[in-house]
């Protein structure tokens, strides 16, 4: 049928000789946004690299736009008309914005590349997506929600028929996504098929038509979003139901504050920021993207080194030296699982033991501990991999996700900073990375959770600072009146500021 | 559940190899009526392979990091000038050497420095300190190689044990035996290869990045200078010019072992059969009579493929 943009069938795929793929399905209709659901390592992502070409199917047949599709490389993938925003990014860091937009298709005059034109066509992709910064930034000096947008403005720059997003909304907050949904729409209404993977519940009700569910690399079932619910879903790729309601916590002492932020300041990334930590609290961070949300935590820390202002721990004021602060116990989960987060090349159980090798080196390394440590996280945790020994590499992002989790879990510390802990991770484990922070303030740490989802704020926050441009604007009691409208009004109050 | 780990083939295929060219050599060589494989032969080529051995665990460990030391033949050939003109004035011999030792240490901490605080590229910083280390081994004499000090320094590389068992594989076993111990239980070990392999992840674990990274320079600069003391030991005759492109037979031996040169991967151990593979081929095809230049183009090969099947599981996995 000429409806259809997109059919794939009888899909199968084995890594090292585990099926990840069994006999999967996938058909999208032209202008149709199409949701791809399931758990971490369902087989999501691997399915769209075998569509993208990225990886070698071994079984299956993919009918794009009437045509048989035989395996080919990306790069003619892309020049057919399928463009894809992979879940970890695909950007040169060393190079700059437009001239990622622009790799591998570069317009030229004659011999040289024509910087003029490509400059301006990016600016008129990023102003789309309301990216507001020059097109020669080079990306390394992004962040990660800026990054996310590149991609963005890099695939919509392909002449496209079928665009698939893996995760796009993961990294940035609802006011970026809200453009980014505009964009789908248009690309809807001009006919191009959208394959849309989150795991973001609420999004796919708001952007989705259609939604295929998978579950351990099976194709579970297709439904309608219309005549579908939440729970439904949920049950189809789980097999349970998961609850949503706020726990009270009732275990911070308020007199007791451990982590004291005095003037802080940083470049022009953080301005005078001052708030307190108490102990056993949950201290919730929004923000739009650039608000200066991971920069204050990595001030803090001493990754970037303060131009101004004090913290002090527990009463006494700390320096700089990073290592020596994670070593007394304030550890900081880097929202960048890819740079910041693990060694992709090194095995799960190595991954886990990097920052606790003090514990694990008396004064020689106890392997068997090391091996030992990592499997029982990777069961409390659920984390899909063949072993402890599997390279993280191959695992899925949410599994990922929860191995930088298990690290710093096992860093037995006192202050946690966790950035976007919930990257990528799917609605089950969500749940279970909410116990498991619920655990650590019972034993009374601390955490600050930097968080773009405010759904997931308002349901673990004691209290929710609310950051803009560098600066802290309030500190709000979550006592179960504030809403996420509240939360938006601080946030877009200082940009109306901004553009004075 | 699944507690073995897989027993893969690429795991194994160095030590396939390193016994493929013995028995190729054996056959070619028993065609042509002459000897490889006696006891002798086989220990000479241990002996040859010792200098490169040691050497080749700094490269293994600075390539482990990610980075790149080009000056340790320079090191090789300054050391030796240096040890030879301390004994010959009469310095005690243990002093020279320590001496020597120090040398090293501290053009490794000049790398390491300008590396890791200054940013500079290793590649171009080492290639700056080979000229320059260079340059000092040719002043330090005015440029004359040093004969005529007391031989029994040789006793350092020519003691044999047993009558067979050259004295340089003592240095290479006990080397190794410390430097694999400490790259794989010791929490220095670890930030090696977490550097190596991501940086940035690294000093977010709490790993001193930068003072690991300038010990490891450190520790290449000093075992280019014992190596430079064993090359003097074995000729007896100090060259300005000794050592040169040494550098390049380190990495060499070290990529044959599977030490990635991207970093974070690799196995020390494998280095040292990368340095026998070597040098049983510079044995091999001398005993064979084949010239010079066509024992280099060899072996040029044999790191090319070495490589190449090193990284056939990568290649097999997309
Ligand atoms: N290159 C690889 N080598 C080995 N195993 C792999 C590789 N890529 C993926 N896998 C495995 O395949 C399974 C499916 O992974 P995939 O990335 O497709 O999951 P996903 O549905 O996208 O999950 P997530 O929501 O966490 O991103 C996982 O169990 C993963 O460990
Ligand atoms: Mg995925």
């Amino acid at each position: 049928m000429s409806e259809n943009i997109l059919e794939m069938k009888n899909i199968t795929k084995s890594f090292f000789g585990v099926n990840v793929l069994k006999d999967t399905r996938l058909t999208v209709k032209k202008g149709e946004v199409h949701i791809l659901l399931g758990e971490n390592g369902a087989g999501k992502s691997t399915l769209i690299k075998i569509l993208s070409g990225a990886y070698a199917r071994e079984e299956g047949t993919i009918i794009f736009d009437g045509e048989e599709l035989s395996p080919m490389s990306p790069g003619d993938v892309i020049k057919k008309g399928i463009s894809v925003i992979y879940q970890e990014f695909n950007l040169v860091p060393e190079m700059s914005i437009y001239e990622n937009i622009f790799l591998g298709k570069e317009y030229s005059n004659g011999i040289r590349v024509d910087h003029k034109r490509e400059i301006k066509e990016s600016r008129e992709y990023m102003e789309k997506i309301g990216l507001n910064v020059s097109p020669k930034t080079l990306i390394s000096r992004l962040s990660v929600a800026k990054k996310q947008l590149v991609e963005i403005a890099k695939a919509i720059s392909n002449d496209v028929k079928l665009l698939v997003l893996d995760e796009p909304t993961a990294a940035i907050t609802d006011k970026e996504t809200e453009m980014l949904f505009e964009i789908i729409r248009e690309l809807k209404s001009q006919g191009i098929g959208i394959i849309y993977i989150s795991h973001r519940m609420s999004e796919l009700f708001e952007i989705g038509d259609v939604c295929t569910v998978m579950r351990d690399g099976e194709y579970v079932g297709t439904v309608n979003i219309k005549d579908t619910t939440e729970d439904e879903l949920t049950e189809m790729m789980v097999g349970r139901k998961v609850s949503f309601d706020k726990i009270e916590n009732e275990n911070v002492d308020w007199e007791d504050v451990v982590l004291s932020v005095k003037n802080l300041g940083y470049k022009d990334l953080v301005k005078n920021v001052s708030f307190d930590l108490h102990k056993g609290e949950i201290l919730g961070f929004a923000g739009l993207v650039g608000a200066g949300r991971t920069e204050t935590a990595k001030t803090i820390i001493g990754d970037y080194k303060k131009d101004s202002g004090t913290v002090f721990y527990k009463g006494k004021e700390i320096g700089t030296d990073l290592s020596k602060n994670i070593k007394n116990g304030i550890v900081y989960l880097s929202e960048d699982r890819k740079d910041e987060g693990l060694i992709l090349m090194h095995s799960v159980a190595e991954n886990i033991a990097l920052p606790n090798l003090d514990k694990l080196c008396r004064p020689f390394l106890n392997r068997r501990m090391e091996r030992k440590t990592a499997r029982e996280y990777v069961d409390s945790l659920k984390i899909k991999t063949f072993s402890e020994l599997t390279e993280a590499k191959n695992l899925s992002g949410g599994n990922q996700q929860k191995v930088v989790i298990a690290k710093w879990l096992y860093s037995d510390a006192d202050i946690y900073i966790f950035d976007e802990p919930t990257r990528g991770i799917d609605v089950g484990a969500r749940d279970e990375i909410y116990n498991i922070m619920y655990e650590l303030i019972k034993k009374k740490a601390s955490i600050i959770m930097i968080s773009s989802d405010l759904v997931e704020v308002l349901k673990m926050s004691d209290r929710v600072a609310v950051m803009g441009d560098g600066e802290l604007r309030a500190v709000l009691d979550n006592d179960g009146e504030l809403t996420q409208q509240d939360i938006l009004k601080i946030e877009l109050a200082e940009e109306v500021n901004n553009e004075k | 559940m699944k507690n073995k780990h897989n027993i893969n083939l690429s795991d194994w295929i160095i030590y396939i190899g390193m016994i493929g060219i013995f028995f190729v050599f054996t056959i070619i060589c028993s065609a042509m009526g002459k000897n490889f494989l006696n006891i002798n032969n086989v220990m000479n080529i241990v002996n040859q392979a010792s200098i490169n051995a040691i050497l080749a665990i700094g490269a293994s460990i600075v390539i482990l990091t990610g980075g790149i030391d080009l000056s340790v033949g320079s090191v090789v050939g300054f050391v030796g000038i240096f040890l030879a003109m301390n004994i010959k004035s009469g310095m005690p011999i243990p002093v020279a050497i320590i001496l020597c030792l120090i040398c090293g240490a501290v053009i490794g901490l000049f790398n390491g420095i300008l590396i890791s605080y200054g940013k500079v590229p290793a590649f171009i910083t080492t290639l700056g300190s080979m000229q320059a280390v260079r340059g000092l081994a040719q002043i330090i004499n005015g440029g004359q190689a040093v004969s005529g000090f007391p031989l029994e320094i040789g006793a350092l590389m020519k003691t044999k044990f047993f009558g067979v068992v050259p004295i340089g594989v003592l240095y290479v076993v006990v080397f190794y035996t410390v430097m694999i111990l400490i790259l794989s239980y010791t929490k220095f070990g670890r930030g090696i290869y977490a550097l190596g392999g991501n940086s940035h992840a690294a000093r977010l674990s709490g790993i001193k990045v930068k003072k690991l990274e300038v010990i490891v320079y450190i520790l290449c600069g000093m075992f280019a200078a014992f190596a430079g003391v064993m090359l003097l030991a074995r000729l007896l005759y100090a060259d300005p010019s000794a050592g040169s492109s040494y550098e390049m037979n380190a990495i060499a031996a070290a990529v044959i072992g599977g030490i990635s040169m991207s970093g974070g991967k690799g196995k020390l151990a494998n280095t040292v059969v990368g340095a026998i593979i070597l040098a049983t081929l510079t044995n091999g095809l001398q005993i064979m009579n084949v010239a010079t230049y066509y024992q280099t183009v060899i072996t040029g090969l044999v790191v090319i493929v070495a490589v190449f099947a090193d990284k056939r599981k990568e290649r097999k996995a997309e």
